[in-house]
């Protein structure tokens, strides 16, 4: 008897967990990314993308994306380059909304490319070769390898 | 498996006992309870994303259309003031058009000749209207491309029209075009040929001091680095250049790690350690295959506590690109983040400031080690310029443009324009209502070529 009671508080103490903390994480993913500058959006876009590559490698995301900032092909702000729509995977699965350490390299290495280091030669496109689905990605010009990813353009 | 069955049996049996049943039945009807909620939030969040991408969709075929109509207007105005307007409106009106496109669920790779064709129109009708401002009429081969160019934004219209219809009748939703439906947008995307484009771009380099906004890093990319001479190095030479650059006494190794295969400027990518540093705290950096020059170097250490301040660093850096072979390099700005300082260096030929030809160099401040460079600027501009005498003097040009203002510094500069031109400027420092500026007075024309707002803060100072 003692155990059936405790049984079916621990299942309606989760079946209450799971319908809150989805709400929760949304609420507090908004909420933050309606703050970010663009210094803190490059940041997180490259700790989603790159946040295990050499330093050049998170340096050149970060170009990447100001490069197509500057390219006619692009939207021509920082936050309509990272958000729009299927261009980064950090921001398809909400890894750009993960609040990031301040003194962490990726928000050096996105002010260095805010300063206008480009370790890429002028890509606009990055892939990991190993993971990359688009066929057409390959149809572009390789300019340089770093860590794990082909820059491009 | 015998234990198993004996469990199974075992909670067949608690199944029976009436209380346990009662509690299955409740886990049941929360479990479907939450089901049933999620479901409908998730729809309700489908629907809600939906929306948007129609409104987003609505909004861009809305302004497609004002293009075309715009375009054709410019072309039937007979008074300049008249064409100004329409021309700048169809400017302000693809801005807008791109911005809604940028927003849609379709991938980049499809769509990138429609916003390419978007941004063009844009900034051809922006060139134009400042052309016009100029005095300057539109010419007959300018004509016809504006005449293109609106029949490219009638198609363009017919196509996201047919769209719509599909789109408003159900036909098509946004999930599935996101996923594989993108063929609708690829085929339009094909229809407007390359050659339109590269056409427009030849002419844009016929009048080029027009222009100073506007994206055009095609076009950018094709020129050719004019601080580049020697001969073509090999990757033991370029070591040799890199050791130099850092010091032979501070470099432990170099170890070659890739190449850039870039057009502009083909590079070999090193790895390099230092002496008395842990394996782990390298250094990289691209040298030029032709001419051996450092393009850029990051060093990423910790810094530790600061204790030079911006003015010893600027000097630190003057004298460390005097003994690189970088003469006559002026400070301009800089920004202090992270106990380090970027100061940004222009070369500077007979007091003429040459804004082009710049250098950046990333300062630690605790012990004045250089821990970046970026020379891209230089590279790709540097050369020793004719420089004409100004046709205005100065009195002429401060009473023109500072009359009312708060003059502090006035002085010579050599300005970049987006495509690979140069303007000789005089570069007047002025103050209003508290704040800097900078304004750019074409020394040979009395144009008003640029204005700056120089932003003070305690991280470095800016412009805008």
């Amino acid at each position: 008897m003692k155990k059936q009671k405790i049984v079916l508080f621990i299942s309606v103490i989760s079946i209450i967990m799971c319908m809150l903390v989805p709400s929760i994480y949304h609420t507090i993913s908004y909420a933050q990314a309606a703050r970010a500058s663009d210094e803190q959006l490059i940041a997180r876009a490259i700790n989603g993308e790159a946040r295990g590559e050499p330093y050049e490698g998170q340096v050149a995301v970060g170009a990447v994306i100001l490069n197509r900032v500057a390219s006619a092909d692009f939207p021509n702000t920082v936050a309509g380059v990272i958000y729009q729509p299927g261009a980064f995977t950090a921001v398809s699965d909400g890894q750009i909304n993960v609040p990031i350490d301040p003194s962490s390299s990726v928000v050096k290495a996105a002010r260095d490319a805010i300063n206008g280091w480009d370790p890429t030669g002028g890509a606009l496109y990055y892939w990991n070769p190993q993971t990359a689905t688009s066929k057409w990605i390959w149809s572009r010009q390789v300019l340089k390898v770093i860590g794990k990813h082909y820059f491009g353009k | 498996m015998g234990k198993f069955r004996e469990k199974m049996l075992d909670w067949k049996k608690r199944l029976s006992d009436r209380h346990m049943y009662s509690v299955t039945v409740v886990i049941i009807a929360v479990v479907a309870a939450w089901g049933i909620y999620q479901y409908k939030r998730s729809a309700d969040l489908r629907q809600e994303l939906d929306n948007q991408y129609n409104r987003a969709f609505y909004e861009m075929v809305g302004y497609v259309q004002n293009i075309e109509v715009l375009l054709m207007k410019s072309m039937i105005s007979a008074t300049p003031q008249m064409v100004s307007e329409t021309l700048k409106e169809a400017w302000h009106q693809a801005n807008l058009a791109q911005t809604n496109l940028g927003q849609l669920p379709v991938t980049q790779e499809v769509l990138a000749n429609t916003s390419k064709f978007l941004s063009q129109v844009g900034d051809f009708a922006y060139a134009l209207d400042r052309q016009n401002i100029a005095g300057k009429e539109i010419t007959e081969d300018q004509y016809k491309q504006l005449e293109q160019l609106h029949q490219y934004s009638v198609n363009l219209h017919e196509a996201l029209n047919n769209l719509q219809a599909s789109i408003s009748e159900g036909r098509i939703n946004w999930k599935e075009l996101a996923n594989k439906g993108t063929e609708l947008f690829k085929k339009q995307s094909q229809s407007m040929t390359s050659q339109l484009f590269s056409d427009i771009d030849k002419t844009f380099q016929e009048f080029p001091t027009l222009i100073y906004d506007g994206p055009f890093s095609d076009h950018m990319t094709s020129l050719k680095p004019k601080g580049l001479t020697g001969k073509d190095l090999t990757v033991e030479e370029a070591k040799e250049k890199l050791k130099k650059f850092f010091g032979e006494d501070k470099v432990a190794s170099i170890e070659h790690t890739g190449e850039v295969k870039a057009d502009t400027l083909p590079a070999y990518n090193f790895k390099i350690t230092f002496k008395d540093r842990p394996e782990d705290e390298f250094a990289s950096a691209d040298v030029t295959k032709k001419g051996g020059q450092v393009i850029w170097m990051l060093y990423n250490r910790d810094v530790g506590q600061e204790t030079l301040d911006v003015d010893k660093v600027k000097e630190i850096g003057r004298e460390f690109l005097e003994s690189r072979g970088y003469k006559s390099m002026k400070d301009t700005y800089y920004v202090k983040e992270d106990s380090t300082a970027t100061v940004n260096y222009a070369y500077e030929q007979d007091g003429v400031v040459v804004y082009p030809d710049l250098i950046k160099v990333k300062i630690a401040l605790d012990n004045g080690e250089i821990v970046g460079f970026e020379s891209k600027g230089y590279i790709m501009n540097h050369t020793e310029r004719d420089i004409p005498e100004p046709k205005f003097t100065e009195e002429e040009i401060k009473s023109n443009f500072m009359a009312k203002r708060e003059l502090k510094a006035v002085g010579l500069a050599i300005i970049p324009t987006n495509f690979g031109t140069e303007i000789f400027c005089y570069e007047l420092k002025g103050n209003f209502n508290g704040k800097d500026f900078l304004v750019y007075v074409n020394a040979e024309t009395g144009r008003e070529e640029q204005v700056l707002i120089i932003i003070n803060t305690p991280e470095g100072i800016l412009t805008l």
